[in-house]
């Protein structure tokens, strides 16, 4: 009685026909999951400036009115822009559409404020259409 | 005179072998890959602004700024001029400012005091352009507390 196939040709024949149904099954099972299971990094963004130390360029008449000055007030940062004051994010990029903006925008934030109002107006510079922003580190 | 097999025939033969590698192959490389990106990133909580529409630098060299003020380059703290000369040793490598990009990645709740310190050491160090890290409003996990 012969039990076992010797020949080749059965054996590729047997392999041939071996079902890959249930394989593929659990290759996707695991694959949905390692989705499902695996948390995912939230994706960052940016906002680009240059960067410029204290000057004469900035005490200059002519650019006076770009700077952005955050400082805190009594219930939070303040954007002072020249002789105007915006108590809101969108207030100072209300402001800043206004301006022309070939001469760019320089921002200044004193040492108090949190990083979260530099990066408020930055992001304001950014909204109003400023592609010349400029980061002024002071420790005044 | 010896005709193709039967479609039947070759179906049956079709080898999944390669095909399932590649779908193992595929999803291990994203296991790992997924988690190196998040070791590669420090718990900070960005300013939460939706930035802009991200260009790519040749070069950038990215430091968390902790809300402490610590610094921390590739998962380890490191000095303020340690990370100074790293930079001033790329724009040489460059040999243009302007393609050398520092991102920082600073805590919504660190002072500026902090990052005005760092930025004027960089400054010094040749660095003239620089990003701030941001989160989109959108995306941020909820924030905590009042």
């Amino acid at each position: 009685m012969n039990l076992q196939p010797k020949s080749a040709g059965f054996r590729s024949r047997r392999l041939g026909a071996l079902p890959m149904t249930s394989m593929i099954d659990v290759v996707f099972l695991l694959l949905i999951f390692f989705l499902v299971t695996s948390s995912f990094a939230p994706e960052e963004g940016r906002l680009d400036a240059a960067l410029q130390t204290e000057g004469p360029a900035l005490t200059s008449v002519d650019l006076q009115p770009q700077v952005v000055l955050v400082e805190m007030g009594a219930s939070g940062p303040v954007y002072r822009l020249g002789g105007r004051l915006a108590v809101s994010p969108e207030e100072l990029t209300s402001i800043l559409k206004q301006l022309p903006k070939e001469a760019g925008v320089a921002v200044r934030v004193r040492p108090d404020v949190p990083v979260a109002a530099a990066a408020a107006a930055l992001q304001a510079a950014h909204d109003a259409g400023f592609t010349k922003r400029s980061y002024v580190p002071t420790q005044e | 005179m010896k005709f193709a097999p039967a479609q039947s025939e070759r179906l049956r033969g079709f080898d999944l072998t390669p095909m399932i590698d590649v779908v193992l192959q595929l999803i291990i490389f994203f296991m790992f890959t997924s988690q190196f990106g998040e070791l590669s990133r420090t718990q900070v909580e960005l300013p939460r602004e939706k930035g802009q529409e991200e260009r790519l630098e040749k070069a950038t060299l990215t430091v968390d700024l902790t809300a402490t003020g610590e610094l921390i380059f590739e998962s380890e703290p490191i000095s303020l001029e340690s990370f100074a000369r790293i930079a001033k040793i790329e724009i040489e490598r460059y040999g243009d400012a302007n393609l050398v990009t520092v991102r920082v990645r600073p805590d919504r709740r660190c002072l500026a005091a902090h990052l005005n310190r760092v930025m004027e050491r960089l400054s010094r160090a040749g660095v003239s352009k620089w990003a701030i890290g941001t989160m989109d409003p959108l995306s941020a996990p909820p924030e905590d507390g009042p």
